[in-house]
């Protein structure tokens, strides 16, 4: 490929070049234009220049290029995020791992893989088809989203209620720390000697280095699997069968619900069977031994009819199970049959307050006058809220965010969390003080200085920084204070 | 909500509401074949649209690294196959190009292949000549041409009467003249009276319209039109042109574009409702073949499972594991963008290989003639799935039970 005709002007460029090659630098008004975003709705950022290397020692080189002309770096993977953490703030380099989607070793034995930032979740499953194992976290944007971001993120996904989150899934990690150097956090196995650095490391947004490669830890695919589609009348007749299968010690693999709204909206693309005329669509997942899961199966029946369900049908094949998941996965991206924009929300709250929650969230919306849509990890209390909406309408965001700090707000006063999997990123960092105390926040500040004392790793993501992301407040098209 | 026909007014003048639908989730990033090979936002649906959006009415030049990001898509279409919002891609990816064509010329050799397509006396003249430089071994393998181009004009004579129009196009009827014949001999088979579309119809305009040249693609339209009239039903055997015919209503905006449109099948499609009326399998062994499915066939017309149905009655078949990704071949874009062509057809080449080492069969079944010549210049032996159907039935042995 040619060489861009900037890169004989501008040093920083040149050296990029001489790191990862001429070809995989980009600092053209397109390229900025599209670094500039990420898959939220938050837009205000600004890429300076755009690098793909294509190893852990590039990424590392990267890094240094970008300390040594004085700028911050912002690691991205596919861009999928809903929280702004891969949004650049003030010109820094952003490094793309999509270049790194090498499956570099699988241990069937030991249930280990190897691989590169860049693969894409349901790649590595795919790869490993036929060994009887899989990579058990699996985020609706699975199909798209890398493993890098998935440990950056701390990731989640609607099986992960049995199987835990990303970082119950990550033995180690090679890290490019924020001076350009490569270390290994974690150990393939056992417990690490010493402090966790890899469990810190886990969820940290880009902001404590970017991973190079991942030692992840593979799942037995269950020998058996049951996928139940229940329709309810109204939400609090799901919500409360929710709490009722746990509390009856059943921890299903999966349990999510849909309101009517995105049932109607995901049913025409992914012909899943969901019931139309339902309120609510509850999925429960359950696997394990055969037995098992039919006694489970049993139970959830007899529990859904005692309240309220008014049907419940078990997945009679593969292909019915694929084709009900394909709905819930794609219910995101199905808004656009509705509205063309959407704000999605994830907070947590405990699973005992659902009905009651989600009672409120809708009232909140009807008083701005928006449109909502409920899909959550229900067996976690996971809300995600769509707020719906289209941005071509004066006046709409200003509703949606205050509706969005509204929905915040609430779920923190019952006694909920900021995020269950989105990430913290540029959407909620001036939430944080309303969930920790400066002390807490302190705390946290002081890790994130033990890795990156300048400060030059995604900055203003995840904690408050006061206004020193002026440029992006200054840029963006939304009201100022109402998102970042 | 996505359907409203109101344009941005903006220099891309594109339908609104489609511009607005997409809502940048990136679920379509892996299904794009120039994403998977580069990684690169700027050869990916989603950073298209954006630019599309950037372009139209957000002030930027549409400079080289915008037309770049344009020009380096394949109308693959496989982001419409992902896409949870039904963004209508091709048609926001035709009426950019459209748009950018007004102001700009398609490379001259383009230009120069494109005029040979619409004339099919030349193109057959000029088809004649490579094949005898093919004969002297003076034209590169690497060449997306047939193996054989054929060195005598391979026409039967055509019939004037039958009950169906089989569309033969431009250079499918040149260089591979021994599928329509084996289309058609299955399809008689099913007691089909068919005629051929000939030169009179001649080529789809499908590369004109992905090439941006909106008026050289209408005029193919009008011309396929007004040769074909009545409403005889018109198979298609290249996924390719299908689309393109099933697009006239789109493209044109008539009622009798539409109603066209509307008549137009993939020859699968049609064969599959009536296995009841084909010839069973000859009895001996039964070939295995790996099924690649046409983007045209797969995301654009939606009807792959069609060819498996066909088939299975004679072949047995093994699926590729890539979900249907692009082969790269595109049309002209395997000419025009070589090295990504060549890139994406690498991880072709490897679902290939690995499905031939499940089926322990390198036999490559494709119902579209680019693919099919794209993937042969790669080494695959590729045939189209009814010449397989073609040689397996047994006139004598009653019909497929559909049970």
């Amino acid at each position: 490929m040619r060489r861009r005709r900037w890169s004989t002007r501008d040093p920083l460029v040149a050296d990029l070049e001489a790191a990862v090659g001429a070809g995989h630098v980009q600092a053209g008004d397109a390229a900025v234009h599209l670094y500039s975003r990420d898959g939220s709705a938050i837009g205000g950022g600004r890429a300076g220049v755009v690098c793909l290397p294509g190893t852990a020692e590039e990424v590392a080189a990267c890094i240094r290029v970008a300390r040594r002309h004085g700028r911050a770096f912002v690691p991205r993977g596919a861009g999928t995020g809903l929280a702004g953490g891969a949004v650049p703030c003030d010109d820094p380099v952003v490094i793309s791992t999509t270049r790194m989607t090498r499956i570099l070793d699988v241990d069937i034995e030991r249930r280990l893989a190897w691989v590169e930032p860049g693969v894409v979740n349901l790649d590595l499953t795919r790869h490993l088809a036929g060994t009887g194992l899989h990579f058990a976290p699996d985020p609706s944007s699975q199909q798209s989203c890398t493993l890098g971001g998935n440990v950056a993120n701390n990731s989640g996904g609607p099986h992960c209620l049995a199987y835990g989150v990303t970082s119950a899934h990550v033995a180690a990690v090679e890290v490019a720390l924020p001076d350009g150097d490569l270390v290994v956090l974690g150990e393939e196995e056992g417990d690490p000697v010493g402090y966790d650095l890899r469990g810190a490391f886990v969820g940290g947004e880009g902001t404590l280095g970017i991973a190079t490669r991942i030692a992840v830890r593979l799942t037995a695919d269950p020998p058996e699997i049951a996928t139940l589609l229940l329709d309810f009348p109204t939400i609090e007749t799901a919500a409360d069968t929710v709490s009722a299968v746990v509390a009856s010690g059943i921890v299903p693999a999966a349990m999510e619900l849909m309101d009517q709204r995105v049932v109607r909206a995901v049913e025409p693309h992914a012909n899943a069977g969901y019931s139309l005329d339902a309120a609510a669509v509850l999925i429960v997942e359950l696997d394990g031994l055969p037995a098992g899961v039919a006694r489970e199966v049993e139970a959830v029946t007899r529990i859904a009819g005692a309240h309220g369900a008014d049907s419940v049908r078990v997945a009679s094949d593969e292909e019915e199970r694929e084709r009900i998941w394909k709905g819930r996965k794609a219910a995101f991206g199905a808004i656009a049959n509705i509205k063309p924009s959407y704000y999605l929300h994830d907070t947590v709250i405990p699973r005992t307050r659902l009905a009651e929650v989600v009672a409120e969230v809708n009232a909140i919306a009807d008083r701005r006058g928006l449109i909502v849509m409920n899909v959550f990890h229900a067996g976690d209390g996971n809300l995600h809220p769509l707020l719906v909406f289209d941005e071509r309408e004066p006046g709409v965001l200003e509703e949606v965010f205050a509706a969005g700090e509204e929905i915040v707000r609430l779920s923190l006063s019952v006694g909920g969390v900021l995020s269950g999997e989105h990430g913290i990123g540029l959407e909620k960092r001036q939430f944080m003080p309303l969930l920790f105390q400066p002390a807490d926040l302190d705390a946290q500040r002081v890790l994130r200085d033990a890795f990156d004392q300048d400060g030059v790793a995604n900055p203003h993501k995840v904690l408050p920084t006061g206004a020193s992301c002026g440029d992006v407040q200054g840029m963006t098209r939304l009201p100022e204070g109402t998102w970042v | 909500m996505i359907r409203g026909d109101a344009r941005t007014g903006g220099l891309l003048d594109l339908r609104d509401d489609a511009l607005a639908a997409c809502v940048d989730c990136g679920l379509c990033l892996p299904h794009c074949p120039t994403y998977r090979v580069t990684g690169d936002e700027r050869r990916s649906p989603r950073g298209r649209i954006a630019l599309m959006r950037a372009v139209d009415g957000g002030g930027m030049e549409a400079d080289e690294e915008v037309l770049e990001s344009i020009d380096t898509c394949v109308l693959c279409r496989g982001c419409e196959t992902a896409c949870p919002s039904v963004v209508p891609f091709g048609e926001l990816m035709a009426g950019t190009r459209a748009s950018l064509g007004r102001t700009r010329r398609p490379p001259l050799r383009l230009r120069i292949g494109l005029a040979v397509l619409v004339r099919p006396r030349l193109l057959r003249f000029g088809s004649r000549f490579l094949a005898v430089l093919q004969r002297l071994h003076l034209l590169p393998r690497r060449l997306p041409l047939p193996q054989r181009l054929p060195l005598r004009d391979p026409r039967t004579p055509a019939r004037t009467e039958g009950e169906v129009v089989l569309f033969t196009g431009c250079v499918m009827d040149a260089w591979q003249p021994d599928v329509h014949a084996a289309v058609e001999a299955v399809l008689e088979a099913t007691d089909t009276r068919v005629r051929r579309s000939g030169d009179s119809a001649g080529c789809c305009g499908a590369l004109h319209a992905h090439a941006g040249m909106d008026a050289a693609a209408r005029r193919q339209a009008e011309q396929v039109m007004s040769a074909l009239p009545g409403s005889d039903p018109v198979l298609v055997d290249s996924a390719g042109c299908g689309a393109a015919l099933r697009e006239f209503g789109v493209l044109l905006g008539t009622p009798e574009a539409a109603a066209f449109s509307a008549r137009v099948r993939d020859v699968h499609e049609w064969l599959a409702d009536r296995m009841s009326s084909l010839p069973v399998a000859l009895p001996g062994d039964r070939p295995t073949v790996i099924v690649q499915d046409p983007c045209h066939l797969r995301h654009a017309q939606g009807v792959h499972a069609d060819v498996r149905t066909v088939l299975a009655p004679y072949a047995d078949l093994v699926e590729l594991d890539d979900e249907g990704l692009c082969c790269g071949a595109g049309g002209a874009f395997a000419v025009l963008q070589p090295e990504l062509a060549g890139e994406i057809r690498e991880r072709k080449s490897a679902a290939i290989s690995r499905a031939a080492t499940r089926g322990r069969s390198d036999l490559v079944v494709s119902a579209n003639p680019g693919c099919a010549l794209h993937l042969a210049a790669a080494g695959h032996l590729v045939r189209h799935p009814l010449e397989i159907v073609a040689d397996r039935l047994d006139r004598e042995g009653g019909c497929v039970d559909v049970g």
